[in-house]
């Protein structure tokens, strides 16, 4: 071991005065690396224990080498616990702003697993940051809000004198008044990070931002805070001015901005019905997107909209790429257009957009009630796309009670197999006439789920010949074919349990027989 | 790529001659191109949907590309729409496993061979994430199951690291986003100090990143990434989602020393670096890694980043990294 060390101590000396040289050129670094690292599998240097390296911190933080001090404050963020906490909270004095960003950040780091800090004191110092002379260690501070606040805003109880009596009441929980202060300050800082940290928490540290203020976060010029502040712009619409800010916003710039307002302001005008008169303003917007959707919100709240915004809406969602974002979101408000609606879908089922021709099919067949006409659904059917074929398909099942012969020879002599599938559905609600003349069509199918289908139907038409063509069926090579028939049999007593029993006997070996035997068996029958 | 199309026209004729009338379909965004994503079992695993089509939607505003707003999701490699589209999307870390029958290799290959491009998100992931897919780590290698899965596509080939020079990292965008592009004020602070110099000359030099592919008649062919559809997401009014940190390495004076003995009791996991060589990362069993030795003999701090200004950078840096990617598989 003495021989390690010394050894170690000889390279670690070489390996300085090297680094001091500054000539990396003299004592080539990959080849000191190297022999450092073939040292080190020899016996590679110990770990220290947590309390050594804590002490070794707490001296380092005390160095008067800013390196050095920063580098102790990295340290102590991997180490979570009250004495390496206790260290980094002192760093947070430090007169450098390297080692007091670095210590915050492992401060943060300690409360990565998401915990809240409890320790008032703690958070009160932490929380202290948002006034520091350094950006970035009060845009962390700042973006630590939401833990802070249990520790900042504890409640607890006081001891008073009452008449001379001694009286214990509760203290609710409050932001220390320069704390407080400070935290508005923040509300104004220069950078726009901090500003929109503190805007979206200030709620939780239950302080009321001055009207004044507030509208000068309404007229911000980084549209971030714009957005944060129009979140919490309900607990401030009746304050004095606000209002006119919010119709400012109508023709800012930003597209987001005003959209986000639109949702706004649809909110507000609930509560506060002058706010509708913004909604009316946004409808004579320039860009389709933000006038439709404020036309579609005074909808919401019960106002008629237009033959010709109904026409704006049509061409801004047909032009739309997709059912996605501001066009995805003023698809779903349509609903309270109504009626006035109806036009606006059947527009829309030619759209590019495989998922907006679905959604248009499915809002279109359930204001017109089209399973009942089977000519306003069976146009869908002819989409290139699954997605749309599905949705309507998944509507009108179960739904049609009666097709013609046309209709249902469409269906049958479809491209598509789940189409011919639900042909064979609908044998149920066809003529009888139609049904002799076209189920063989669907019986020998390609698609085994149309033929298996097909069987189901007959069974439960009880078809003339159904017992004969089951029984055959049972032979089938396709496993979905041979359980159609056998549960097609199962279900008469009288006539198709005797065939396939005797099928089961026949053929004893037959993939569907175990499972025919066991169904025989719980209906009482010794197969 | 004309071979592709060729093919593709082929591929359309047995179509046609079986009467697949489309007659009443419309025109699906007349040439627009549509991303295909795989998806093996439904929702369940879904973890950024807002992802692709936020993407899809930047890169037809941006690039006035034309891009189908709706992903195209198939289940099944065997799909025979694969083969009538060019590019497809694989959040690795959304695939349940890496189970994929031999028909479905098969048809992955050809796809590949008919110049079919496929992007494997996810598909870098240092082996010390585990599970944890709230994570990425630009190792500079395909994950394992990765490259035991081409390896049956493709036995005589394997993923080689993208050069930063390649002109994948330079299709529409190039660098990484300025104060301009992040919609912030001329003198307000991109990052911390430390973060932009890491990032400027580590983690995404010249908006570049750890990416490897694979070549096949000469043409790069397939592509895998650390997880990049966590940066693509936008809500409605435009702001991005979710939140994303960054990960940092830091060094101080005395690094070198002190963390070589610092107090330690976890894992040590290695990890292939850009220059082929290993990084030793020390981590503690189901937290984030605590720092790093080098190769060269240095040591790192991992510090953790986090916030407004950090996510947006990483979301704009992401969001131009899975266009250039996109545009650069429309391309060539």
């Amino acid at each position: 071991m003495k021989l390690f060390m010394i050894i170690y101590l000889f390279i670690s000396l070489v390996f300085s005065l090297a680094a001091e040289d500054g000539n990396g050129s003299s004592f080539p670094e990959s080849n000191l690396s190297s022999q450092l690292q073939a040292v080190e599998a020899i016996d590679p240097p110990k770990r220290s224990s947590m309390d050594v390296t804590l002490d070794d911190a707490a001296q380092k933080l005390k160095s008067s080498h800013v390196q050095e001090r920063t580098g102790a404050a990295k340290l102590l963020g991997k180490y979570v616990g009250s004495q390496a906490a206790l260290l980094l909270i002192g760093a947070l004095d430090d007169a450098s702003e390297l080692v007091r960003r670095a210590a915050l950040v492992s401060l943060v780091e300690h409360f990565n697993n998401g915990s809240p800090v409890f320790e008032q004191a703690l958070a009160e110092k932490i929380f202290s940051m948002i006034g520091d002379p350094d950006v970035e260690v009060r845009r962390e501070a700042s973006a630590l809000i939401p833990r802070l606040v249990p520790g900042l805003m504890r409640s607890g109880m006081e001891k008073i004198q009452v008449n001379g009596r001694t009286v214990f009441r509760s203290v609710p929980g409050r932001l220390r008044e320069d704390l407080r202060q400070l935290a508005e300050e923040c509300l104004r800082d220069t950078d726009s990070i901090v500003r929109q940290n503190m805007l979206k928490n200030h709620y939780s540290l239950r302080f009321q931002i001055p009207p004044q203020t507030f509208g000068a976060l309404l007229e911000d010029n980084d549209v971030a805070v714009l957005l944060a502040a129009l979140d919490q712009v309900r607990m401030y619409a009746t304050q004095p001015g606000i209002y006119q800010k919010i119709e400012a916003l109508a023709v800012h710039r930003d597209m987001g901005v005003r959209a986000k307002l639109a949702k706004t302001v649809l909110s507000l005008g609930r509560s506060f019905p002058e706010y509708r008169k913004v909604l009316r303003q946004l409808t004579n917007d320039q860009a389709d997107e933000i006038a439709t959707l404020a036309a579609v919100d005074l909808a919401r709240l019960g106002e008629r909209v237009s033959p010709e915004m109904i026409d704006r809406i049509i061409e801004y969602l047909s032009l739309s790429r997709g059912l996605y974002g501001k066009a995805e979101t003023l698809f779903y408000s349509l609903s309270a257009l109504g009626r006035d609606s109806a036009r606006i879908y059947e527009a829309l089922l030619v759209h590019p957009s495989a998922s907006m021709r679905a959604k248009a099919w499915h809002h279109h067949l359930i204001l017109s009630e089209g399973w009942k006409s089977p000519t306003l659904w069976i146009p869908a059917m002819e989409d290139r796309d699954l997605q749309v074929r599905e949705t309507v398909l998944s509507l009108v099942r179960g739904r049609v009670d009666k097709i013609e012969k046309n209709e249902l020879l469409r269906l049958i002599g479809h491209p598509f197999a789940e189409v011919r599938t639900m042909a064979a559905e609908l044998l149920l609600v066809a003529d009888p006439k139609v049904v002799q003349n076209q189920f063989f069509e669907l019986l020998i199918d390609e698609d085994s789920l149309v033929r298996s289908t097909t069987l189901r139907v007959l069974a439960n038409l009880r078809f003339e010949n159904w017992i004969h063509l089951h029984a055959r069926s049972l032979n089938d090579e396709d496993y979905t074919i041979q359980r159609a028939a056998m549960d097609g049999l199962l279900g008469d007593r009288a006539e198709g349990v005797p065939a396939l029993l005797e099928f089961v006997r026949k053929y004893p070996a037959e993939r569907i027989s175990s499972l025919a035997r066991s169904e025989l068996q719980k209906m009482g029958i010794k197969p | 790529m004309k071979i592709y199309w060729i093919i593709l026209l082929f591929a359309l004729i047995p179509g046609l001659e079986y009467g697949y009338c489309l007659y009443a379909a419309p025109d699906m965004g007349a040439g627009a191109v549509r991303i295909m994503q795989l998806r093996r079992d439904g929702v369940s695993r879904i973890r950024y949907p807002d992802a692709l089509p936020s993407l899809l939607d930047m890169m037809n505003e941006r690039a006035n590309a034309r891009f189908d707003p709706d992903p195209l999701f198939i289940e099944s490699l065997t799909d025979e729409r694969l083969f009538e589209n060019p590019i497809l999307y694989i959040n690795c870390d959304e695939l349940p496993s890496f189970d994929f029958s031999t028909e479905e290799n098969d048809a992955l290959r050809r796809y590949m061979e008919l110049g079919g491009f496929v992007y494997l998100d996810a598909g870098i992931k240092a082996s010390f994430l585990g599970t944890d897919l709230g994570h990425s780590y630009a190792a500079w290698e395909e994950r394992d199951e990765v490259r035991s899965w081409f390896g049956e596509i493709f036995p005589e080939k394997a993923f080689a690291p993208l050069p930063r020079n390649h002109e994948i990292f330079r299709t529409f965008y190039k660098g990484l986003p300025d104060n301009e592009y992040l919609r912030l004020e001329e003198d307000q602070k991109r990052l911390p100090d430390t973060v932009l110099t890491f990032v400027e000359q580590e983690k995404w030099p010249q908006g570049t990143y750890s990416l490897v592919g694979i070549r096949v008649k000469d043409r790069l062919a397939c592509v895998a990434s650390p997880i990049c559809a966590m940066g693509w997401g936008r809500d409605e009014f435009g702001a991005w989602i979710p939140p994303i940190s960054f990960r940092i390495r830091e060094s101080a004076e005395d690094f070198d020393e002190t963390l070589k003995v610092a107090s330690f009791s976890g894992q040590t996991f290695e990890v292939t670096r850009e220059d082929g060589l290993k990084d030793e990362i020390y981590l503690l069993p189901g937290q984030r890694p605590l720092w790093v030795k080098e190769p060269t003999g240095r040591w790192r701090i991992f510090k953790y980043y986090s916030g407004e200004e950090i996510s947006n950078y990483a979301h704009s840096f992401y969001a131009r990294l899975g266009m250039n990617v996109f545009l650069y598989a429309l391309l060539n």
